[in-house]
C-alpha cells in the first residue's frame, strides 16, 4: 500500500518534488514572517501585541511542528540530491566553462542552503531558546540581540544567503512541480528574483538599521 | 564567406587505453589547420599525422558528420560540443578558431557513461532508459489509417521539437549535476504530446525515471545548461513536463499505486 | 562469361499484378503461432530495414539476435534522411494512386526494375504511414490537423510525408522504441558495437554470423535459422559520399565470397544538391535534400567564366537551365537527370563557386512569394546545417550545389522472398538490390527499408523457416570454426603488413579513380583505366598499409581498414558490371550510348535484365548471370521529362 511513497521519495523527481514544494511554503511562510516583523517599525508597542497574538495561539506549537517539518524535509531532500550529484562525476572536466545558463545563484544551492540554516539556529537561539528571550519584551529582545555587531552581521550574512538562494529557488521549484509555460514562465522568473531581493533586504534591513543606529550612537 | 587560412593549434586531449586504465591528458602540435575543416577533419589530420609517427591515432565516435546521428561528442575548452549554439562537435568548423590557440578536448564525464577509449564512452545507460518503456506500444500492422487521428499542427511540431533529440548524450556531460532529465524528458514529453501516446503516459514516465535513476545519473536542479549545450536545442520545458506526468502518475493514476 | 541463368528464380507470381502479393501469401507455408518461439533469427544492421524487421518478427514470437556497428541501433546510418517517404495515400486528392506510384518508379528506375516487387512496394506503402503515425512520429501536419504532403523528383503529384527535413531520423526512431519493447520483453537480444565478419552457411543454408565485437575485438558466434542482412548501401566505395563514416559494403561482401549473387553493382545514384567540395581535408559531403527542389531554383550564369557574385548577376543573365530543358517537370526531374545537367554545364565552364564545380539552388522567388518564415519552417534545419558548413547565410544568396555519391541502387540480389542466392540468407533496404532499377526516385528508399521490414519479411522469411527442414546447429559446428578462422587470418593480415600508408589514404585514392571513371559518365577507355588502377591500389594497399594498435582492444583503424580491402575488391566488380553495360540507364550513363540532345540511351533490346555477378573465388573474373526483366503493366518508353 505505501509502496508508492516509498518509491516517490526514492526517486529524483519525487524528492525534488518535495524539496520544491516545502521550499514553496517556506517561502509562503518567510513572507509572513517578514510581514509580522515590518511592525517592529510601527512602533514597539505593536510588535509586541504582534508577538503576543503569535505567542497566544493555541494552535503554535502544531504549527511550530509544522514549520520544522517542512525544514526537515526541505533540508533531507537537498542533502539527499546532493550527495547523489557528488557522486555523478567522479572525474572532473580539466577545464571548466559553460554554455551560459547557470547562476551564481543556482550553482551554490547548497551553500547558500547552509548558511541560512546556520543562521537559523543563531536566530532560535536569540528568539526562542535562549533563557533571556522569555523574560523581556520582545521589541527589546530583538534590540538587545541586534545590537550585538557580530550577531548583526551573522544576521545580514544569513539575509544575503537567503536572497542567493531563493533568487534561484523561486522559479525553479515551478519547474521542478512541473509548470513551465511561455506565458507564465518569465513572469515567474521575474517574480521569484523580485521576492528573493524584497525578503533579503527586508530581513536585512533589521539588523543594518538596529547596528547603524545603536553602534554609530554609541 | 571568409576566405579560407590556416592556422596552428595547440591540442591537449584525453588519451586512456580503455575502460580499466587510467587516462590523462597529451599534448598535440598540429600545423595547417584550414578554416574550413571540420572539427572531427582537425581530428582526421591529427589522426594521419599521429599514424605517420608510429603512434596510434585518437579514438572518438563519429558516423553521420551532419549533426544527427549523435554519434560524436567531446567537451571542448569545457564546453560541451564546442562554443556554437545547436551545434555537434562534427558540425563545428575551425574557422571558429585562431592561429595559436590551445584547445582542450575531453570525453564526456559522467559515471552512468565509463570512458571506454580516448573520447570514445560508454552510453549504453541511455538505452536502458528508451527499453524501460519509449515507445508506443503497437505493433506492426494493426494501426489505423493515419488520418483518423487528427493533431493540431501546433502539437504536433511541439512533439517534434522534443522529438529531435539524437542521444548524443551532451545534456548529461553538460549537467552540472550530471542529469540525464532532458534526455529522458524529451521522449516522455513527446509521446505526451501526441495523442498516441498518452495510453501508456503513466506507466512510461514511472518506469523510465526508475531506470534512470538506477544508472547513477545525477538529478536536476534546474541549471538549464543541459538544453543550452542541446545540439538540437531541445527544450527545456520538457522537464518540466516530464515532472508533471511523473506528479500526476504517481498522484492521479491507478499506475502509481 | 555469361548466361540467362535458371539459377535466378524471381520466384514472382504471374498473373492479375494487383492481387499477387495476396495470393502469394497465401500460397506460403506458415509457421503457427506456437512454433515461433522455437526459430531464432538474425538480423544484421538496424537502419529501417533492420530495425522495422526485427521488431515485426519479435512480434509475431520469433526469437531475434540484432547486430549493428553502432554504439546504438537508433543511430544506423538511416537517421541522416531527410526529405520524406512516398505513400499512394492520395490525400491531396491529385490524383495519385497504387498504380500512378508503382508506374512512376518503374519509370523513374529506367525500366531497370521487377515489376511485381515494385507493384508490392506501392501496395504496403500506405501501411508504412499508418504504422508510423500510430508509433507516434511526428508527421508535418496541415492546420485542419491532417498529414501534410510535399513533392519529390520524377512525380507530378505530392505523396512524400515528411517530418521537418529529419523523416529518417523521426522514422528510425519509430522503428527503434518497436525494438525497444521488443528488447525489453526478452524478445530480441540486441547487440552493439558488433562487426559482422563472415557469413556461416551449413549445408548450402546460412545458419549464422561471425562478428568482431568492436571493444573486446574478440570473435563471436551467433547461430539461428535465417539471416537477414539489412547493412546498407556501398555509397562509401567512393569515400567521399552523403553517407555515414561507417557505411561499408563488407557484411555484403562476404556474403557474396560464401555465395550470394552480386545484383546490378554500377548502379550508384549521384544526387545533384549536395555541398560542394571545400578541400582535400574533405571527410564526407552533406546533402542538401531533393525537397529544397520543391522551391529553390536551380541556375547558373548565362556566360562561361562569369564571376560576379550571385547578387549581381541579373535576371536576364541567368539560365534557369532544368526549367529550360524539361519544362514539364523543371527543377523536381528525377536525380539522374538533375545531376548530369550539372555536370554538363560545369564541364562547359559554367560553373560557380571557387572551383567552378557548383551551381546555384536558389531560394530569393519562394523567400518573396512565401516570406522567408515559411521557408524556414520548411527548411530551416538543412540551412542551418548549409550555413554551419559553408560559412555562407542562404537566406541571403543562393546555395552552391554539386552532385555528390549517395545511394547505391545495386546490392545483394534477391528474389519476390528478399531471399539471395544463398537459402535462409534474406536481404533489406538498400542492401539488396531489388526495388530502384537505375535510379531510385526521391523519397523511395525509406519506402522500401519499411516495406521490406514491417510488412514483407514477416511473410515470406515463412516459407523458408517452415518449407525446409532445417536441422538444429549450434555455434559448435565446423562450419563457424572455419569462418572464423577465416574472419581472423583478414584482421591478422592487416596487422602484419606494418606499410607506411594509412587506410584513408588508400580509400580515398580508390574513391578518385571510381569517381572520375565509374561516376555521372563513364566510357570503355575510362572503365578500363579503371579497372587496372584498382588492382593496383589493391596490390599496394596489400603492400604498404600500415594499421596500427592491437587486435584484442578497440581499434578504429583496423575496423577501416577491413572495410577498405573489400572495398578494394568490390570495386572491380562494380567496375566490371558498369563496362558490361553499355547502354546508358538512370544513374548509369555510358558516353557511347546518348541521344543527339545528349541524353541517355537505353538499350532494351540488349539490356533489359538484371545482371548478378557470381564469385568464383580470389583472382578468378566472377560469372555474370541475366535475369530477364517482363514488363507487362508498364509500356516500355524512352523516358522524357520534357
Ligand atoms: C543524407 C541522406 C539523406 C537521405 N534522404 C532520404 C530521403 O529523404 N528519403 C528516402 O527515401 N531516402 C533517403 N536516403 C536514403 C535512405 O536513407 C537509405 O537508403 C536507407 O535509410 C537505408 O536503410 P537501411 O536500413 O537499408 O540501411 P542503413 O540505415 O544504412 O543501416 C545499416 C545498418 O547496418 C549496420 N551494419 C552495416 N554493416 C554492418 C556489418 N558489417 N556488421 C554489422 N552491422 C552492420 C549498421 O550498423 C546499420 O545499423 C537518404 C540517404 C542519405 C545518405
Ligand atoms: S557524427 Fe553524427 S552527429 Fe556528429
Amino acid at each position: 500500500m505505501l509502496r508508492w511513497i516509498y518509491r516517490f521519495l526514492n526517486s529524483s523527481i519525487g524528492r525534488k518534488a518535495l524539496m520544491a514544494s516545502t521550499g514553496l511554503l517556506l517561502i509562503g511562510f518567510l513572507i509572513a514572517h517578514l510581514a509580522g516583523n515590518l511592525s517592529l517599525y510601527k512602533g514597539e508597542g505593536v510588535f509586541d501585541e504582534y508577538a503576543h497574538f503569535l505567542g497566544g495561539l493555541e494552535i503554535l506549537p502544531l504549527a511550530e511542528f509544522l514549520l520544522a517539518l517542512l525544514f526537515v524535509a526541505h533540508i533531507t531532500m537537498a542533502i539527499l540530491t546532493t550527495l547523489e550529484n557528488r557522486g555523478a562525476r567522479p572525474v572532473k572536466y580539466a577545464v571548466a566553462a559553460s554554455h551560459g545558463k547557470k547562476t551564481v545563484s543556482s550553482t551554490t544551492m547548497f551553500i547558500s542552503g547552509l548558511v541560512v540554516l546556520i543562521f537559523l539556529g543563531k536566530h532560535l537561539w536569540d528568539f526562542r531558546l535562549h533563557k533571556e528571550a522569555f523574560e523581556k519584551a520582545p521589541a527589546e529582545v530583538v534590540q538587545t540581540a541586534l545590537s550585538n555587531p557580530l550577531t548583526a552581521m551573522v544576521y545580514i550574512l544569513g539575509a544575503i544567503a537567503l536572497g542567493f538562494h531563493l533568487f534561484h529557488a523561486f522559479a525553479s521549484a515551478f519547474q521542478t512541480l512541473g509548470v513551465n509555460h511561455p506565458k507564465y514562465t518569465p513572469a515567474l522568473t521575474w517574480l521569484g528574483r523580485v521576492l528573493a531581493v524584497i525578503l533579503a533586504l527586508g530581513f536585512a534591513s533589521f539588523p543594518l538599521i538596529f547596528w547603524l543606529s545603536q553602534g554609530g550612537a554609541h | 564567406m571568409s576566405a579560407e587560412k590556416t592556422m596552428k593549434l595547440n591540442l591537449k586531449i584525453w588519451r586512456q587505453k580503455n575502460a580499466d586504465s587510467n587516462g590523462s591528458i597529451e599534448d598535440f602540435q598540429l600545423d595547417g589547420v584550414s578554416t574550413d575543416m571540420s572539427f572531427l577533419e582537425m581530428l582526421d589530420v591529427l589522426n594521419e599525422q599521429l599514424i605517420s609517427a608510429g603512434r596510434e591515432p585518437i579514438a572518438f565516435d563519429h558516423d553521420c558528420r551532419e549533426g544527427v546521428c549523435g554519434c560524436c561528442g567531446a567537451v571542448v575548452n569545457g564546453q560541451v560540443h564546442g562554443p556554437d549554439e545547436e551545434t555537434t562537435l562534427c558540425q563545428l568548423h575551425m574557422r571558429r578558431f585562431h592561429d595559436g590557440d590551445t584547445i582542450q578536448i575531453e570525453p564526456w564525464r559522467s559515471r552512468a557513461f565509463p570512458v571506454i577509449k580516448d573520447l570514445i564512452v560508454d552510453r549504453t545507460a541511455f538505452e536502458r532508459i528508451q527499453q524501460a518503456g519509449g515507445f508506443v506500444s503497437v505493433s506492426t500492422g494493426s494501426a489505423p489509417d493515419a488520418n483518423t487521428i487528427s493533431i493540431p499542427t501546433r502539437d504536433a511540431e511541439k512533439a517534434f521539437d522534443f522529438a529531435e533529440c539524437i542521444g548524443c548524450g551532451g545534456c548529461v556531460a553538460a549537467c552540472p549535476n550530471g542529469a540525464a532529465m532532458l534526455f529522458t524528458a524529451a521522449k516522455v514529453a513527446q509521446l505526451v504530446t501526441l495523442p498516441q501516446g498518452k495510453l501508456e503516459r503513466s506507466s512510461r514516465v514511472l518506469t523510465m525515471v526508475e531506470r534512470m535513476d538506477a544508472e547513477g545519473f545525477g538529478d536536476c536542479t534546474n541549471h538549464y545548461e543541459c538544453s543550452a549545450a542541446c545540439p538540437k536545442g531541445v527544450p527545456i520545458e520538457a522537464i518540466a513536463v516530464m515532472n508533471r506526468e511523473y506528479l500526476r502518475a504517481t498522484f492521479l493514476s491507478p499506475e502509481g499505486a | 562469361m555469361s548466361s540467362n541463368s535458371p539459377i535466378l528464380d524471381p520466384k514472382c507470381p504471374g498473373g492479375d499484378i494487383e492481387t499477387r502479393w495476396d495470393r502469394h501469401r497465401f500460397a506460403m507455408k506458415q509457421v503457427n503461432p506456437a512454433n515461433k518461439r522455437k526459430f531464432h533469427i538474425i538480423v544484421v544492421g538496424t537502419g529501417l530495414a533492420g530495425g522495422s524487421a526485427a521488431a515485426s518478427l519479435a512480434e509475431l514470437g520469433y526469437r531475434v539476435t540484432s547486430l549493428c556497428i553502432q554504439d546504438s541501433p537508433r543511430r544506423a546510418h538511416s537517421i541522416a534522411a531527410q526529405g520524406g517517404i512516398n505513400a499512394a495515400k492520395n490525400y491531396p486528392n491529385d490524383g495519385d494512386s497504387v498504380f500512378r506510384l508503382f508506374y512512376d518508379t518503374i519509370k523513374g528506375g529506367d525500366y531497370r526494375a521487377r515489376e511485381s516487387n515494385v507493384y508490392r512496394l506501392a501496395q504496403v506503402s500506405n501501411n508504412i504511414i499508418d504504422q508510423a503515425t500510430a508509433q507516434g512520429v511526428p508527421f508535418a501536419r496541415e492546420y485542419g490537423g491532417h498529414l501534410a504532403n510535399r513533392s519529390f523528383g520524377g512525380a507530378q503529384v505530392s505523396r512524400t510525408f515528411y517530418a521537418r527535413g529529419a523523416t529518417g531520423q523521426q522514422l528510425l526512431l519509430g522503428a527503434y522504441a518497436a525494438m525497444n519493447r521488443q528488447i525489453q520483453a526478452g524478445r530480441i537480444d540486441m547487440r552493439c558495437r558488433r562487426e559482422m565478419l563472415e557469413l556461416v552457411v551449413v549445408d548450402g543454408v546460412a545458419r549464422g554470423v561471425i562478428v568482431r565485437n568492436l571493444i573486446t575485438g574478440a570473435y563471436e558466434r551467433y547461430a539461428g535459422d535465417a539471416v537477414l542482412l539489412c547493412t546498407g548501401g556501398y555509397g562509401n566505395a567512393f569515400y567521399l559520399s552523403t553517407n555515414a563514416k561507417n557505411s561499408n559494403v563488407t557484411a555484403s561482401w562476404r556474403a557474396y565470397k560464401r555465395g550470394a549473387f552480386f545484383a546490378n553493382p554500377c548502379y550508384t545514384q549521384i544526387h545533384p544538391t549536395c555541398i560542394p567540395v571545400s578541400g582535400d581535408h574533405q571527410s564526407k559531403l552533406t546533402l542538401m535534400s531533393e525537397s529544397l527542389r520543391n522551391d529553390g531554383r536551380v541556375w547558373v550564369p548565362k556566360a562561361a567564366e562569369d564571376k560576379r557574385p550571385a547578387s549581381q548577376i541579373p535576371e536576364e543573365d541567368r539560365d534557369y537551365y532544368l526549367e529550360r530543358r524539361y519544362p514539364a517537370f523543371g527543377n523536381l526531374v528525377p536525380r539522374d537527370v538533375a545531376s548530369r545537367a550539372a555536370k554538363e554545364r560545369c564541364d562547359a565552364g559554367f560553373g560557380v563557386g571557387s572551383s567552378s564545380m557548383a551551381v546555384y539552388l536558389d531560394f530569393a522567388d519562394a523567400i518573396d512569394r512565401d516570406g522567408e518564415d515559411a521557408v524556414r519552417a520548411k527548411y530551416g534545419n538543412l540551412f542551418h546545417m548549409y550555413q554551419k558548413i559553408t560559412d555562407e547565410n542562404p537566406y541571403e544568396s543562393p546555395m552552391r550545389i554539386f552532385p555528390a555519391v549517395h545511394y547505391t541502387m545495386g546490392g545483394l540480389w534477391v528474389d519476390y522472398n528478399l531471399e539471395s542466392t544463398i537459402p535462409g540468407l534474406f536481404v533489406l533496404g538498400e542492401a539488396n538490390f531489388s526495388d530502384h532499377g537505375a535510379n531510385r526516385l526521391g523519397a523511395s528508399a525509406l519506402m522500401q527499408g519499411l516495406s521490406d521490414g514491417y510488412f514483407v519479411i514477416p511473410y515470406t522469411v515463412c516459407g523458408h523457416l517452415a518449407g525446409r527442414h532445417l536441422q538444429p546447429v549450434t555455434t559448435q559446428h565446423e562450419a563457424f570454426a572455419e569462418a572464423e578462422s577465416e574472419a581472423r587470418s583478414q584482421t591478422e593480415k592487416l596487422l602484419a603488413v606494418g606499410g607506411s600508408r594509412s587506410v584513408d589514404s588508400f580509400h580515398r585514392e580508390l574513391g578518385l579513380t571510381l569517381w572520375d571513371d565509374c561516376g555521372m559518365a563513364r566510357s570503355e577507355k575510362g572503365l578500363k583505366h579503371a579497372i587496372g588502377k584498382i588492382a593496383e591500389l589493391r596490390a599496394a594497399f596489400w603492400n604498404d598499409v600500415r594499421v596500427l594498435g592491437e587486435e584484442k582492444d578497440l581499434n578504429q583503424s583496423l575496423e577501416k581498414a577491413g572495410r577498405v580491402a573489400d572495398f578494394l575488391e568490390f570495386a572491380e566488380v562494380l567496375v566490371k558490371d558498369a563496362l558490361n553495360r553499355t547502354e546508358s540507364c538512370g544513374g548509369h550513363f555510358r558516353l557511347e550510348s546518348q541521344t543527339e540532345e545528349g541524353e541517355a540511351k537505353r538499350d532494351d533490346e540488349n539490356f533489359s535484365y538484371a545482371a548478378a555477378w557470381e564469385y568464383q573465388g580470389t583472382g578468378q573474373d566472377a560469372v555474370l548471370h541475366k535475369e530477364p526483366l517482363a514488363f507487362e503493366y508498364v509500356q516500355l518508353a524512352q523516358r522524357s521529362y520534357k
